[in-house]
């Protein structure tokens, strides 16, 4: 695949947030590990040794039935802004910008498959899903794992389960982060009491950017904290009660803010709302942070004219890469804050505040 | 005098193989340790700088004393890679397979140290494993009900709590659920 056909497919994938209208549940990726057998992990590997790793990989995934017309992508001929683009649109926690020769990624049709290739271990499955489907998008991602692992040995000793190059990875290497959007809590200062009470040392809560307290956008990254020691399931399942805790615990804490009417969050939506509407040049954490603020507008019915699922896109679509690619003309770094402003003033254009 | 002959052979034949290469991490033999607790013997063989020598004779494998334990085993290196015992504890990440069985229990001890590994588990002996769960080519189905637990769990605590809007919420979760069986399991 060529360099243009490479930057077509990574900037027209399918959004898999387009249509997720859950107010709380924004998105949830599943991640699974492995190395192949034989082969020394990537960051020991040469340049040749790497590319047999694509070349072997990539002749069993590009004709597999479980994805959609699969394709490979060299790390070496797609730009910083393609690879910033993968690393929002899956919400990676690393960027891909170092990558280079001898590393790829494979996409599918579908928007929500990536594999990445030899950047720390030789494939990275993961699977992006905005429905709450956690369970099924765990099979799925089984599915591609185990199709493969037919025809590929992959590196795994019984006391440590399959092995990572980081090894407090190994055992399942299964990673699952769910974010949710929790303004209610995060507004009311209930979140820290929330978060002791229903703790649990098998999981591990962070913000948008694994930082455990700069949160952004209101957004807790909900993730496993164990890889090794217990099944799948039992992370899955974990996750999964953990999730609903805290989806409880924010219902409620929204409920709680329509129903007093407090002065103070009102203060919080209507500023929020005449940033979004009045700046002339807003920065990507502002815009989320404000725009997690209006949530609890619409759910209080004090704003009107949108709902929470153009606030989901609007989230996912102005941060950098997302952003620039909207627009068809070419603009400086610089302008990146007024354009980011002038998207947001057109997807607000019918909102209005009621209070 | 045939006896006599036939006696030593068997009392050869009783003694284990010496073993070529540390059972630690794999480096020629330079050390052969014998431990005699009251009437039980143990041998073993391991390199000059093996860690379980160290750990021997120093009793223990603390925190601090594994620190200890870097200054003391530098040199210790996985043959296939070349990745040092050093640059682990610095956090690069390994570099093979067969790192895992070179650097076993250091391995381990910094996986619980940064309380990456569930504090129910007691640290088994050298070869038990650890994981639990699939094995490369065996699959595992998720059981469907899985969400209906949770959900369940949930709603009886905020039953106990008395908060009616969120029970209601959570039983029309559940009748969606169990009404539409298909969209757990697809």
């Amino acid at each position: 695949m060529n360099e243009g056909d490479s930057t077509q497919l990574i900037l027209a994938q399918k959004k898999p947030w387009n249509d997720n209208a859950n107010a709380i549940w924004l998105a949830s990726t599943v991640n699974l590990l492995r190395n192949i057998e034989k082969f020394k992990f990537p960051g020991k590997l040469n340049e040749e040794r790497k590319k047999q790793i694509i070349a072997l990989v990539s002749k069993e995934l590009l004709t597999m039935n479980s994805l959609a017309q699969p394709s490979l992508i060299k790390a070496d001929i797609i730009g910083t802004l393609e690879k910033e683009f993968l690393a929002e649109h899956f919400l990676s926690a690393q960027n891909y910008n170092q990558t280079e020769a001898g590393e790829g990624f494979i996409l599918d049709h579908s928007g929500e498959f990536l594999a990445t290739l030899n950047i720390r271990d030789h494939i990275h499955f993961q699977l992006i899903d905005c429905k709450g489907e956690l369970e099924n998008t765990w099979s799925r991602l089984v599915k591609i794992e185990t199709n493969l692992g037919k025809i590929l040995n992959y590196s795994f000793l019984p006391k440590f389960g399959f092995l990572t190059a980081d090894p407090t990875q190994c055992g399942t290497a299964l990673l699952v982060s769910v974010y949710l959007q929790v303004p209610g809590l995060i507004h009311t200062n209930k979140i820290d009491e929330i978060l002791e009470k229903i703790s649990d040392d098998s999981i591990i809560v962070a913000g948008i950017q694994g930082s455990p307290t700069e949160i952004i956008g209101d957004v807790l990254v909900v993730q496993n904290n164990y890889t090794l020691g217990l099944t799948e399931e039992n992370i899955v399942s974990s996750i999964r009660s953990f999730t609903t805790k805290l989806l409880v615990e924010e219902n409620a804490a929204r409920n709680t803010v329509k129903n007093e009417d407090s002065s103070e969050i009102k203060d919080k939506v209507s500023r929020a709302f005449g940033i979004l509407i009045h700046s002339y040049q807003i920065e990507a954490i502002e815009a989320l942070n404000a725009l997690s603020i209006l949530k609890l507008g619409i759910d209080s019915h004090w704003i009107t004219g949108i709902d929470h699922k153009q606030i989901n896109e609007l989230f996912f679509n102005c941060r950098r890469a997302h952003l620039i690619c909207q627009f068809h003309e070419k603009f400086s770094q610089e302008n990146i804050p007024h354009k980011r402003a002038e998207y947001i003033h057109k997807s607000l254009k019918d909102v209005k505040l009621t209070i | 005098m045939a006896d006599d002959y036939e006696n030593n052979i068997s009392d050869e034949e009783k003694l284990p193989d010496r073993p070529l290469e540390c059972s630690e991490c794999k480096k020629p033999i330079s050390v052969r340790y014998t431990e005699i607790i009251g009437g039980h013997c143990t041998r073993t063989s391991m390199c000059a700088d093996c860690p379980e020598l160290y750990r021997r004779l120093h009793g223990t494998s603390t925190r601090s004393s594994s620190i200890t334990q870097t200054e003391t085993t530098a040199g210790l290196a996985c043959g296939n890679c070349g990745t040092t015992l050093e640059s682990l504890y610095v956090g690069i990440p390994v570099g093979c397979s067969v790192c895992y069985e070179v650097f076993d229990d250091v391995l381990l001890s910094e996986m619980i140290a940064s309380q990456k590994i569930p504090s129910r588990i007691t640290i088994p002996k050298k070869s038990t494993p650890i994981h639990i769960g699939r094995a490369p080519g065996e699959s595992q189905e998720m059981n469907p009900s899985l969400r209906l637990l949770a959900l369940n769990e949930a709603l009886n605590e905020t039953l106990k709590k008395e908060d009616y809007e969120q029970a209601a919420w959570l039983r029309d979760q559940i009748k969606a659920l169990t009404e539409h069986p298909e969209k757990t399991n697809e």
